[in-house]
Protein backbone atom coordinates (compact mmCIF):
# COMPACT_ATOMS: atom_id res chain seq x y z
CA UNK A 1 0.00 0.00 0.00
CA UNK A 2 0.84 3.68 -0.38
CA UNK A 3 1.32 5.92 2.53
CA UNK A 4 -1.79 8.39 1.16
CA UNK A 5 -4.14 5.03 1.41
CA UNK A 6 -4.27 6.70 5.85
CA UNK A 7 -6.12 9.52 4.39
CA UNK A 8 -9.23 6.91 3.12
CA UNK A 9 -8.83 4.41 5.50
CA UNK A 10 -10.15 3.91 9.73
CA UNK A 11 -10.59 1.21 12.05
CA UNK A 12 -13.49 -0.83 11.01
CA UNK A 13 -14.75 -1.11 14.78
CA UNK A 14 -14.95 2.29 16.08
CA UNK A 15 -13.96 4.58 13.05
CA UNK A 16 -10.67 5.70 14.65
CA UNK A 17 -7.41 6.95 13.17
CA UNK A 18 -4.66 4.40 12.60
CA UNK A 19 -1.47 4.50 12.62
CA UNK A 20 1.16 2.89 10.54
CA UNK A 21 4.22 0.97 11.56
CA UNK A 22 6.54 -0.24 8.85
CA UNK A 23 8.28 -3.02 8.34
CA UNK A 24 9.69 -3.50 4.86
CA UNK A 25 8.91 -0.91 2.32
CA UNK A 26 9.59 -0.60 -1.91
CA UNK A 27 10.39 2.71 -2.66
CA UNK A 28 6.13 4.29 -2.57
CA UNK A 29 5.12 1.15 -1.47
CA UNK A 30 4.32 -0.44 2.44
CA UNK A 31 4.79 -4.40 2.29
CA UNK A 32 5.03 -5.12 5.55
CA UNK A 33 3.77 -3.69 8.56
CA UNK A 34 0.61 -2.93 11.32
CA UNK A 35 -1.87 -0.21 11.45
CA UNK A 36 -3.09 0.20 15.16
CA UNK A 37 -6.25 1.73 16.04
CA UNK A 38 -5.52 5.11 18.05
CA UNK A 39 -9.05 4.33 19.68
CA UNK A 40 -9.02 1.35 20.38
CA UNK A 41 -5.80 -0.08 20.09
CA UNK A 42 -6.73 -3.06 17.92
CA UNK A 43 -4.20 -4.15 15.10
CA UNK A 44 -4.25 -5.11 11.67
CA UNK A 45 -1.37 -6.19 9.44
CA UNK A 46 -0.34 -5.09 6.42
CA UNK A 47 0.89 -8.03 3.83
CA UNK A 48 2.32 -8.25 0.70
CA UNK A 49 1.00 -5.07 0.09
CA UNK A 50 -2.09 -4.72 1.28
CA UNK A 51 -3.89 -4.26 4.82
CA UNK A 52 -6.57 -6.59 5.90
CA UNK A 53 -8.71 -4.23 7.71
CA UNK A 54 -11.38 -7.14 8.31
CA UNK A 55 -12.83 -6.91 12.04
CA UNK A 56 -10.84 -9.55 13.88
CA UNK A 57 -13.40 -11.96 14.38
CA UNK A 58 -13.72 -12.34 10.75
CA UNK A 59 -10.05 -12.32 9.84
CA UNK A 60 -9.65 -15.27 12.61
CA UNK A 61 -12.60 -16.93 11.07
CA UNK A 62 -10.88 -16.91 7.68
CA UNK A 63 -7.83 -17.46 9.16
CA UNK A 64 -9.18 -20.67 10.78
CA UNK A 65 -11.38 -22.05 7.44
CA UNK A 66 -7.77 -22.16 5.39
CA UNK A 67 -5.86 -23.64 7.99
CA UNK A 68 -8.60 -26.24 8.30
CA UNK A 69 -8.55 -26.73 4.91
CA UNK B 1 -13.37 -26.72 2.90
CA UNK B 2 -12.58 -23.65 0.95
CA UNK B 3 -12.35 -22.88 -2.56
CA UNK B 4 -8.34 -23.42 -2.51
CA UNK B 5 -8.37 -26.94 -1.74
CA UNK B 6 -10.81 -28.16 -4.86
CA UNK B 7 -8.64 -26.48 -6.96
CA UNK B 8 -11.65 -24.32 -8.24
CA UNK B 9 -11.15 -20.66 -8.60
CA UNK B 10 -10.88 -18.21 -6.09
CA UNK B 11 -11.59 -15.10 -7.72
CA UNK B 12 -14.72 -14.28 -9.40
CA UNK B 13 -13.78 -14.25 -13.33
CA UNK B 14 -14.91 -10.52 -15.62
CA UNK B 15 -18.41 -11.56 -17.18
CA UNK B 16 -21.49 -9.44 -18.22
CA UNK B 17 -22.11 -7.66 -15.68
CA UNK B 18 -18.51 -6.47 -14.99
CA UNK B 19 -18.26 -4.93 -18.38
CA UNK B 20 -21.70 -3.02 -18.09
CA UNK B 21 -20.76 -1.63 -14.81
CA UNK B 22 -17.27 -0.62 -16.32
CA UNK B 23 -19.06 0.61 -19.19
CA UNK B 24 -20.87 3.20 -16.71
CA UNK B 25 -18.05 3.48 -14.65
CA UNK B 26 -16.00 5.08 -17.42
CA UNK B 27 -18.58 7.58 -18.59
CA UNK B 28 -19.43 8.97 -15.06
CA UNK B 29 -16.56 8.13 -12.59
CA UNK B 30 -14.94 11.20 -11.46
CA UNK B 31 -12.97 12.26 -8.13
CA UNK B 32 -11.27 9.18 -6.22
CA UNK B 33 -12.87 5.97 -6.58
CA UNK B 34 -13.10 3.33 -4.80
CA UNK B 35 -14.58 0.15 -5.99
CA UNK B 36 -16.03 -2.63 -3.40
CA UNK B 37 -15.98 -6.07 -4.16
CA UNK B 38 -13.39 -5.47 -6.92
CA UNK B 39 -12.70 -9.51 -7.26
CA UNK B 40 -9.91 -9.44 -9.95
CA UNK B 41 -9.56 -5.73 -10.47
CA UNK B 42 -10.60 -5.77 -13.55
CA UNK B 43 -13.32 -2.62 -13.78
CA UNK B 44 -10.75 -0.77 -11.48
CA UNK B 45 -7.98 -1.04 -13.82
CA UNK B 46 -10.73 0.07 -16.74
CA UNK B 47 -11.39 3.08 -14.78
CA UNK B 48 -7.83 3.72 -14.00
CA UNK B 49 -7.02 3.46 -17.08
CA UNK B 50 -9.38 5.09 -19.68
CA UNK B 51 -9.79 7.87 -16.72
CA UNK B 52 -6.10 8.25 -15.29
CA UNK B 53 -8.34 8.25 -11.62
CA UNK B 54 -7.18 7.38 -8.40
CA UNK B 55 -9.09 3.67 -8.13
CA UNK B 56 -9.14 1.80 -4.51
CA UNK B 57 -10.05 -2.03 -4.83
CA UNK B 58 -11.58 -3.25 -1.51
CA UNK B 59 -12.71 -7.33 -1.47
CA UNK B 60 -13.14 -9.86 1.29
CA UNK B 61 -11.63 -11.87 -0.07
CA UNK B 62 -7.56 -11.41 -0.05
CA UNK B 63 -6.81 -13.26 -3.34
CA UNK B 64 -9.08 -10.98 -4.80
CA UNK B 65 -7.46 -8.23 -3.20
CA UNK B 66 -3.99 -9.45 -4.27
CA UNK B 67 -5.25 -9.58 -7.91
CA UNK B 68 -6.02 -5.88 -8.06
CA UNK B 69 -2.79 -5.17 -6.49
CA UNK B 70 -1.19 -7.22 -9.67
CA UNK B 71 -3.42 -4.53 -11.48
CA UNK B 72 -1.95 -1.95 -10.42
CA UNK B 73 -5.00 -1.24 -7.85
CA UNK B 74 -4.26 -0.01 -4.63
CA UNK B 75 -5.73 -2.66 -3.15
CA UNK B 76 -7.90 -3.07 0.67
CA UNK B 77 -9.18 -6.37 2.16
CA UNK B 78 -12.30 -4.92 3.88
CA UNK B 79 -15.78 -6.20 4.76
CA UNK B 80 -17.61 -3.49 2.61
CA UNK B 81 -17.62 -0.09 3.83
CA UNK B 82 -16.05 -0.88 7.41
CA UNK B 83 -12.90 0.44 7.42
CA UNK B 84 -13.06 3.69 5.08
CA UNK B 85 -13.53 7.50 6.57
CA UNK B 86 -16.29 9.63 6.25
CA UNK B 87 -16.36 11.88 2.98
CA UNK B 88 -13.14 10.12 1.60
CA UNK B 89 -14.80 8.84 -1.93
CA UNK B 90 -16.05 11.04 -5.08
CA UNK B 91 -17.09 7.57 -6.77
CA UNK B 92 -18.30 4.54 -5.28
CA UNK B 93 -18.54 1.18 -7.59
CA UNK B 94 -20.45 -2.02 -6.50
CA UNK B 95 -20.71 -5.24 -8.62
CA UNK B 96 -22.66 -6.96 -5.42
CA UNK B 97 -22.81 -10.48 -5.19
CA UNK B 98 -26.62 -10.90 -5.81
CA UNK B 99 -27.74 -14.21 -6.65
CA UNK B 100 -30.10 -15.36 -4.66
CA UNK B 101 -29.05 -18.99 -2.48
CA UNK B 102 -31.29 -21.52 -0.64
CA UNK B 103 -29.62 -21.37 2.40
CA UNK B 104 -29.12 -24.94 2.09
CA UNK B 105 -27.52 -25.15 -0.66
CA UNK B 106 -25.12 -22.04 -0.05
CA UNK B 107 -21.27 -23.81 -0.50
CA UNK B 108 -19.30 -21.95 1.39
CA UNK B 109 -16.32 -20.64 -0.22
CA UNK B 110 -14.59 -17.58 -2.06
CA UNK B 111 -16.65 -18.15 -5.43
CA UNK B 112 -20.36 -18.56 -3.14
CA UNK B 113 -19.11 -15.15 -1.10
CA UNK B 114 -18.24 -13.73 -4.54
CA UNK B 115 -21.62 -14.52 -6.34
CA UNK B 116 -24.41 -15.18 -3.35
CA UNK B 117 -26.29 -12.58 -1.98
CA UNK B 118 -28.18 -14.83 0.61
CA UNK B 119 -31.82 -15.70 -0.09
CA UNK B 120 -33.07 -12.81 -0.80
CA UNK B 121 -30.18 -11.89 -3.26
CA UNK B 122 -29.70 -8.55 -1.31
CA UNK B 123 -27.83 -9.26 1.85
CA UNK B 124 -25.12 -7.17 1.04
CA UNK B 125 -27.05 -4.63 -1.21
CA UNK B 126 -28.65 -4.04 1.96
CA UNK B 127 -25.88 -2.95 4.50
CA UNK B 128 -24.22 -1.13 1.79
CA UNK B 129 -26.93 1.24 0.80
CA UNK B 130 -26.78 1.80 4.89
CA UNK B 131 -23.32 3.43 4.81
CA UNK B 132 -22.33 4.42 1.47
CA UNK B 133 -24.03 7.62 2.04
CA UNK B 134 -20.62 8.44 5.12
CA UNK B 135 -18.12 7.42 2.53
CA UNK B 136 -19.26 10.00 0.08
CA UNK B 137 -17.68 13.23 -0.29
CA UNK B 138 -20.12 15.98 -0.98
CA UNK B 139 -21.09 15.61 -4.88
CA UNK B 140 -20.18 11.73 -4.80
CA UNK B 141 -21.84 9.34 -6.89
CA UNK B 142 -22.43 6.36 -6.57
CA UNK B 143 -22.47 3.15 -9.38
CA UNK B 144 -24.61 0.11 -8.01
CA UNK B 145 -24.93 -2.57 -10.59
CA UNK B 146 -28.86 -4.60 -9.66
CA UNK B 147 -29.81 -7.62 -11.78
CA UNK B 148 -33.46 -8.52 -12.32
CA UNK B 149 -33.03 -11.88 -10.09
CA UNK B 150 -32.04 -9.48 -7.37
CA UNK B 151 -35.54 -7.88 -7.71
CA UNK B 152 -35.52 -4.84 -9.06
CA UNK B 153 -38.19 -2.76 -7.25
CA UNK B 154 -36.84 -4.05 -4.24
CA UNK B 155 -33.56 -2.41 -4.32
CA UNK B 156 -35.18 1.00 -5.93
CA UNK B 157 -37.16 0.89 -2.23
CA UNK B 158 -34.11 0.22 -0.57
CA UNK B 159 -32.53 3.36 -2.81
CA UNK B 160 -34.75 5.26 -1.75
CA UNK B 161 -34.89 4.49 1.98
CA UNK B 162 -31.26 5.26 2.01
CA UNK B 163 -31.82 8.73 0.85
CA UNK B 164 -30.61 8.55 -2.75
CA UNK B 165 -32.20 9.48 -6.55
CA UNK B 166 -31.23 7.02 -9.09
CA UNK B 167 -31.29 7.07 -12.62
CA UNK B 168 -30.68 4.23 -14.96
CA UNK B 169 -26.64 4.79 -16.97
CA UNK B 170 -26.87 1.80 -18.79
CA UNK B 171 -29.14 -1.67 -18.87
CA UNK B 172 -29.06 -4.61 -21.06
CA UNK B 173 -31.23 -7.55 -21.23
CA UNK B 174 -29.65 -11.10 -21.09
CA UNK B 175 -31.50 -14.79 -21.52
CA UNK B 176 -32.16 -15.09 -17.88
CA UNK B 177 -31.87 -11.44 -16.02
CA UNK B 178 -31.78 -7.70 -17.23
CA UNK B 179 -28.32 -5.94 -15.76
CA UNK B 180 -28.88 -2.09 -15.02
CA UNK B 181 -26.49 0.05 -13.46
CA UNK B 182 -28.02 3.01 -11.61
CA UNK B 183 -26.34 5.87 -10.57
CA UNK B 184 -27.33 7.47 -7.41
CA UNK B 185 -26.71 10.59 -5.62
CA UNK B 186 -28.19 11.94 -2.09
CA UNK B 187 -31.39 13.64 -2.22
CA UNK B 188 -31.93 17.32 -1.44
Amino acid sequence: MKESLMDVICCPLDKGDLELDVDERDGEEILEGTLTCTECGETYPIEDGIPNLLPPDMREEEENGEAAA
Amino acid sequence: MTGLDRGGPDVYRPAEDSGLLAEAAVETAHGRVLEVGTGSGWVAERIAEERGLRVIGSDRNPHAAAEARERGIEGVVADLLDPFRGGAFDTVCFNPPYLPTDPDNEWDDWMEHALSGGESGRELIAPFLVDVGRVLAPGGTVLLLVSSLTGYEEVLALIADAGFSHEVVVEESFPFETLTVLRLEREG
